[in-house]
Order: C-alpha cells, then structure tokens, then sequence
C-alpha cells in the first residue's frame, strides 16, 4: 500500500483536533477504493510514522472509524475495511425548530450572566476549538409562571460572532440572533439527552431538592463544518416532555 | 517625543490576554495560565489572566504572583505571633506534603480571593504620562483602559510605556 505525500495534511496549525483530521484522511482513503473492502490497513506503528502523529491519535481514528463502520478489527489479525451498511430509510431529518422552542409555553428569561471566559475542562473538544480561544458565556434561567423551569448554558467561540457579547438575550432566542442578525445559518444541531442528577448551584437555582433527577440535554449546532455553539440545558423533568418528530427525506 | 503619544496609541486589545469569570477556581486559572505559557505567540509579558463578573465587567487581574501568593501555605505565611524569625527558611525544605495538600485545597478556592482589584484605569485620550504616573506610584505593569468610565477596551504595559519613554528620552 503506498501512501504519496499529498495524503500527509494532518496540520497542526488547525483547529480540528489531529485525529479527527487523520478520521477524515482514512475515511476519504476508503471512499476512493485507495484502500478496498476486505484489504488490511497499515498497522499502527505504521500510521503513526506516515502521519507523523502519536500513537493514541491513530488509536482514536481508526476507533472512529470502526465505530462508524468502515473498518473491523479482528484480534490477532489486524484492522480490515469492511463493507459499509447503510441502513436504507433510516435517514431521516428531524425539523430542529420545533425541538428547540418547547411549542406553546411562555417563558420569562432572566439572564444570569453574559461574559468571557476560556475554554476549561473539556469544552475545547465540545466546542471543536483550540484551548487559546475566547468563549462567549450566556447562563439564563427560564421561568413559566414565576417558576424556574430550565437553567441553559451557552458557549459560543467568540471569534464566531463577537457582537453576541452585546446583545440582549433576555426575549431573543440565540437561534434567531444568529440567524435573522448576524447572517450565520444553522445547518445542524446534534442532541444528547440525558437523566443526570443536578448539581448544587442547579439545584438551588431551580428550586429542586440537592441531587435530583434533572433531564440534562446537551446540544451542539453546527453552521456547515462549523461548530458555533454547544448548550446544556438542565430541566426539570416534571415540567418537560421531548418530542421528536422526524421526516422521512 | 512623549508628548502626544495617548494611551490608544500603544494600547493593544483585550482578548490578547485571557479571560475568566470571578467563579472560576485557583487551579482552573492555573490550567489556562500554563496553556497559554505554552502557547508561545499569545505570551504576554507580564502573564496575567484578566477577571470579569457575570456583565463582562473588569473585575481585577490574576498575575503568577497572585497565584503563588494564593497557594502559600498558612505555615509559610509571616506572622506576627510566630517565635521563629521571619526570615527563617529553615521550614521551607521540610514538609513537602504537608504543603502539597494545603495548597491543593487551597486551589479550589476562588480566584476572586487572589485577585488585584481593579480601581485604577486610564482613558483612550489620555496622556501616555499618566500611564506612566499610576504605574510607576502604584506598582502596576498593567494598566486597564475604559472609554466613557465603563467599557474596558484595551491594555497598556509598562514595556510600551517604557518604550516610548525611553525613546523621548534617548532622542533628546
């Protein structure tokens, strides 16, 4: 198997983390039959040498990539492309404006805060930045009849759209601001919803009892290749009910 | 010349220097200070991180110094009951886990304790001499600049005041 030195684009100067960006280089390999179905791969060692990249990012590629379906690693035998199924009709686009706007209840917003701060934890990778980017910080708790029902944190790159640092978000929805204002369009979210148990300062900005049951939904929108913003919500699971509704495409 | 030179002249912008709310811990800051020190092109000379509140008001500037400072140990801390004299660093090799463990806890106190408060501030249109003149009396190497007593929208260093300083005097 040769591999020829235009294929050697994993950049550091990118954003994108390196095995994501080793993901895309393999993935295209199979797609464009440079690797058949039923071929091995390179082993690991190999990877790492022809990329010039660390061992665990090739681990997290290739995973990736299993995990995806394109390749099937036998024990004892090595990483093989497989023949990828793509389940027929199960392709499906849910229409997102309806999930994000719970259909039907008033809100009332106070926003908690409205700042600046750096990437801590693991929000660099939640937000597919680098660890030197500013982020825009948005917490408001959402209120029905007086009662907090939904405490929501929003992390926007700041270099994604500055002027949000300024802009009342207390009656508009972050969705519209981006889209009606700034010109930036969302072309995707991906939920994980999630029952967790709520932290102390949720708790007692939700009126709930220390550690208990919330609905914790994490979400994260995409404009193209770009990540622009990652939510988490924590609800109470009292006051919510999630509706999905797909269409077929 | 220095004069004329103004503040907006040599004031750079805020997001060259990172940034956290009050409520982030001592190692929190601790994680994003190293990150930039490694990230070379965006390390500043002096290393600060700049502390805002909820409204992305400039609350005060966390330096090395403030983090140490932070960490100390009660035992290392000079007092004034102490038998010992205060410049015995005799303690100071001894003890290491003792250290280690209070200054871990130590850590997760807020940087809102360590911080240097922000009272003084210059203007767009100020004189580069007044920056001069706060830094020099107030021991500060880093100056916050507000337009209209309010918005925060730039720093000034003592290296650029230096510069300048200098320049107008070597040319004399």
């Amino acid at each position: 198997m040769i591999i020829t030195d235009k294929d050697k684009i994993v950049d550091r100067d990118k954003p994108q983390k390196l095995y994501v960006q080793l993901y895309e280089i393999l993935r295209k390999k199979i797609e464009n039959n440079d690797w058949p179905v039923g071929s091995q791969i390179p082993v690991e060692e190999e990877l790492c040498r022809t990329y010039e990249v660390s061992m665990a990012t090739v681990r997290l590629a290739v995973l990736e990539l299993a995990r995806q379906g394109y390749l099937t690693r036998k024990q004892g035998k090595g990483t093989f492309v497989c023949k990828r199924i793509i389940p027929e009709g199960l392709t499906m686009s849910a229409s997102f404006k309806e999930l994000m706007l719970e259909k039907g209840i008033a809100f009332s917003t106070q926003v908690l805060a409205q700042t600046v701060m750096m990437p801590t934890d693991d929000l660099d990778l939640k937000l597919d930045i680098t660890e030197d980017k500013h982020i825009i910080y948005i917490k408001r708790l959402r209120m029905v009849d007086n009662e907090p029902v939904l405490l929501q944190e929003t992390y926007i790159p700041h270099h994604i759209c500055p002027p949000l640092l300024q802009e009342d978000v207390t009656d508009n929805s972050l969705f519209e601001l981006f889209e009606k204002k700034h010109g930036i369009t969302i072309t995707m979210v991906k939920d994980f919803i999630e029952v967790a148990h709520s932290k102390p300062d949720e708790s007692k900005l939700l009126g709930l009892p220390d550690d208990s049951p919330v609905l914790l939904v994490e979400q994260l929108f995409f404009s193209g290749d770009t990540q622009i913003m990652y939510t988490r919500s924590v609800k109470r699971p009292d006051r919510f009910r999630i509706s999905i509704e797909f269409r077929k495409k | 010349m220095l004069k004329g030179k103004l503040v907006k002249d040599v004031m750079f912008d805020v997001f060259d220097y990172p940034h956290i709310p009050y409520w982030f811990s001592i190692r929190q800051a601790i994680g994003i200070i190293k990150k930039s020190l490694l990230s070379g092109d965006k390390c500043h000379n002096p290393m600060a991180v700049l502390v805002f509140d909820e409204k992305y008001n400039l609350l005060g500037t966390v330096t090395l110094k403030d983090i140490l400072k932070g960490l100390e140990p009660k035992f290392l801390k000079p007092s004034k009951k102490a038998q010992v004299h205060e410049e015995d660093e005799s303690g100071l090799s001894v003890l290491w886990d003792t250290l280690f463990k209070e200054s871990r806890e130590a850590a997760e106190r807020p940087v809102s304790e360590v911080m240097v408060p922000t009272k003084l501030f210059v203007k767009p249109e100020d004189p580069l001499t007044k920056a001069a003149y706060l830094m020099i009396h107030n021991e500060m190497a880093l100056l916050p600049v507000l337009e209209d007593n309010k918005k925060f929208v730039g720093l000034v260093r003592m290296i650029e005041v230096f510069n300048e300083l200098s320049d107008a005097v070597m040319t004399a």
